[in-house]
């Protein structure tokens, strides 16, 4: 910390008796708290800079002293590693403590118009949503797949509750592409369990795969509205710019188009047709925020919520996450 | 200067000598201690909150950025003090020129002052060994800040030991397309012909074909195939050196028999089969590692940890492309002016826990593949 005279003659570049400062005197001001110049360059530039180094001296060696401050470092580490492990333990059981109770709360009892009651009060909802999930591929002959499956049905029935048209939902390995029938009767029924009879209505599709929504004889009554869902996988992110890439270089060697026709605008229209739009929110509902191959260019300006330490998909995961949404400013670099 | 805060009894005694002594010790040993475990070997900051502190604590709003500068500062001389090799920092976004004339104004002239002043005290800047590199669209930058850029730059470029990148005024979609627009451009330029040899390649064939016909064998007429395509493609080539050399006849029979083995093992550099585009690099070779070699942070290690402060919530666009892998993205509530080592720290030894947890699963892992090798 430096003494406040100090601080404001280096701030206007003005002594406090109105002189400007000049270059010897701002790095007198800055000289104590400069590292000790390195052993290799002061002994490259010896010539030229001894005048002015004048106020260091050249760094002794002292064995004994490195090693009591190397064995204090060493103390010291474990000392903060060891208190860490401990905070972290306590941070996790605290958390885990504070979600069971707002489960508890804020239980949702598959019935669409809790949640609808608990979305009401908020002043904005998210058009397009995106969930990052995990496989657990040790899970015992497919009881991974099953969690997945559960995890996706239940999200997609608060979704269609909340009124949240667009849910994309991101899974590394991509394992569910290879299973969109079955999902897609686990979302149906999970739907029926939680809206009866005035379903809304449910398209699943992947990018680059053709749209599963079997026909269904449209209710008499009022439609609840329609959700369509979209799986991505990390093929969808990197890859996806790639095969962009590879494709544009090709009509470049054809000579259609030239390197310079290349714009951010061509290249958003292309990704956000063959992939998905730009998702307003993102829950991770693991412990950490980590993107783990999600497609990179769709994220730029969306909301990520994630709670600390938290391990599972859990419904009022999803309504902090709402909660957060509505209070976000979005200042657009203004 | 989180002394704003502080009451003025308080204030005095922390910044009394003896204090001041104890906090600097205080630092140095903390990040002494730091350094003996992993540490995230590139580092990103998003310098935001810097016009609400200053509206908190009602002051001017460029004086909010002079604070934020100085926390700028103090992290550099932490991350750099525990070892990480480059450090970026989100300075200027493009979409930052919608604001007000006069703060985009005044913030480009703390950027020239701060960049001139830095050019001034190189020899300082040398005891970090940090090189400055700014990342971003030059072009949208008046030509006086670009003078100062670039001779901090310049007179940075010899150190090697720590990288700092600025970037200064920079979308991460911009930098994305810069670089898909760069492999475009690379991979639309042809090879380059062949090597000019004084040896005319048309002239062997003919001379080997005149005295085989008069020895009957099969090898005319692979050698003849291969003639044909190779002296088809280097026709344009050679045009000019068949009537620059004529050997004799007979006293090149020794080098022409050499020759047709010369030719066939020198090959043209792309299947004739193929059509107009053949002499272009493929298309198909273009990975994410070609992208990501043409992207502005090219050349550094990959982004370890992502700190963004003020409690917003998003990557408002920013390195997009570097930290949708394995970054570590953490988002704090202090304001950027506030931003200093007691902030910092948490994040770090989290970062360092979390990453000695995830080295010891993998020695375990390959510990146990290690059995199960031995035992089949």
């Amino acid at each position: 910390m430096v003494g406040l005279r100090e601080v404001s003659a280096f701030h206007h570049d003005v002594l406090p008796d109105g002189r400007p400062l000049t270059v010897q005197e701002r790095e007198d001001i800055l000289r104590p708290y400069l590292p000790r110049p390195p052993r290799t360059s002061s002994l490259a530039k010896a010539p030229a800079s001894t005048a002015r180094r004048t106020s260091t001296k050249p760094h002794r060696r002292k064995p004994m002293r490195d090693f009591l401050k190397n064995q204090l470092h060493v103390l010291v580490y474990t000392a903060i590693h060891t208190l860490f492990s401990i905070y972290v333990r306590l941070r996790r059981a605290c958390h885990a403590i504070i979600d069971r109770v707002f489960a508890i709360l804020y239980y949702h009892h598959r019935t669409p118009e809790l949640i609808k009651k608990d979305v009401k009060g908020l002043s904005r909802l998210p058009q397009h949503l995106s969930v990052i999930l995990d496989f657990n591929e040790d899970g015992h002959n497919g009881s991974g797949l099953e969690d997945l499956v559960n995890d996706v049905c239940e999200i997609a029935a608060w979704s269609a509750s909340a009124g949240i048209p667009i849910l994309s939902i991101y899974e590394r390995t991509g394992v569910l592409k290879n299973y969109i029938p079955q999902t897609h009767r686990s979302i149906f029924r999970t739907f029926q369990a939680y809206f009866g009879r005035h379903k809304p209505t449910l398209s699943l599709r992947a990018p680059h795969l053709p749209s599963f929504s079997p026909p269904s004889s449209p209710s008499a009554g009022s439609t609840p509205g329609h959700l369509s869902i979209l799986l991505l996988s990390a093929d969808d992110g990197r890859n996806t710019l790639v095969d962009l890439t590879k494709t544009l270089a090709e009509m470049s060697q054809r000579g259609k188009i030239s390197p310079a026709d290349i714009s951010p605008e061509l290249i958003d229209a292309e990704i956000s047709e063959s992939v998905m739009g730009e998702p307003d929110l993102l829950i991770l509902f693991g412990p950490d925020v980590e993107l783990k191959g999600y497609p990179p260019w769709q994220i730029r300006l969306t909301e990520i919520f994630h709670v600390q330490d938290n391990t599972s998909v859990g419904y009022q995961v999803f309504l902090r996450a709402l909660h957060r949404f509505a209070k976000a400013q979005m200042r657009l670099g203004r | 200067m989180s002394s704003a805060h502080l009451t003025q009894v308080r204030k005095w005694v922390f910044q009394s000598p003896p204090a001041e002594w104890a906090i600097q010790q205080l630092r140095e040993l903390l990040i002494g201690a730091l350094r003996l475990g992993p540490v995230p070997q590139h580092v990103a900051f998003v310098m935001d909150g810097n016009r609400r502190y200053a509206r908190n604590h009602q002051i001017e709003t460029v004086e909010g950025h002079n604070l934020g500068f100085e926390a700028l500062a103090r992290i550099l001389e932490v991350c750099y003090k525990s070892g990480v090799k480059v450090v970026t920092i989100y300075a200027f976004s493009i979409e930052n020129f919608k604001r007000s004339r006069y703060e985009v104004d005044a913030l480009m002239d703390m950027a020239k002052v701060k960049l001139s002043q830095l050019a001034q005290h190189g020899d300082l800047l040398d005891r970090y060994g940090a090189s400055i590199r700014i990342l971003g669209q030059r072009e949208l930058v008046k030509p006086d800040v670009l003078d100062a850029i670039d001779r901090a730059v310049a007179l940075t470029s010899g150190n090697d030991r720590a990288i700092l990148n600025v970037c200064f005024p920079y979308t991460s979609r911009d930098e994305i397309t810069t670089a898909i627009r760069g492999t475009v451009a690379d991979y639309s330029k042809p090879f380059k012909p062949a090597l000019k040899r004084p040896f005319s390649e048309t002239h062997i064939t003919r001379n080997i074909r005149s005295r085989q016909l008069s020895i009957v064998s099969e090898e005319p007429l692979a050698l003849r195939s291969t003639s044909d395509t190779a002296s088809s493609v280097d026709a344009d080539a050679d045009d000019s050196a068949s009537a620059s050399t004529t050997p004799n006849p007979s006293s090149s029979t020794s080098v022409t028999n050499k020759n047709p083995f010369e030719d066939n093992s020198n090959p043209p550099d792309f299947e004739p089969s193929k059509s107009a585009v053949s002499n272009y690099p493929d298309p198909e070779t273009i990975t994410s590692e070609t992208l990501s070699d043409h992207m502005s942070t090219a050349g550094t290690p990959p982004l370890d940890l992502l700190v963004r402060t003020s409690g917003v919530e998003r990557l408002s666009d920013f390195m997009l492309w570097q930290c949708h892998q394995d970054t570590s993205i953490v988002f704090l509530e202090c304001l950027w002016p506030e931003f200093d080592l007691w902030q910092f720290l948490p994040v770090l030894v989290e970062w360092q826990w979390q990453r000695k947890k995830a080295l010891e699963r993998e020695a375990l892992s390959v510990k146990a593949q290690k059995r199960d090798v031995k035992l089949q």
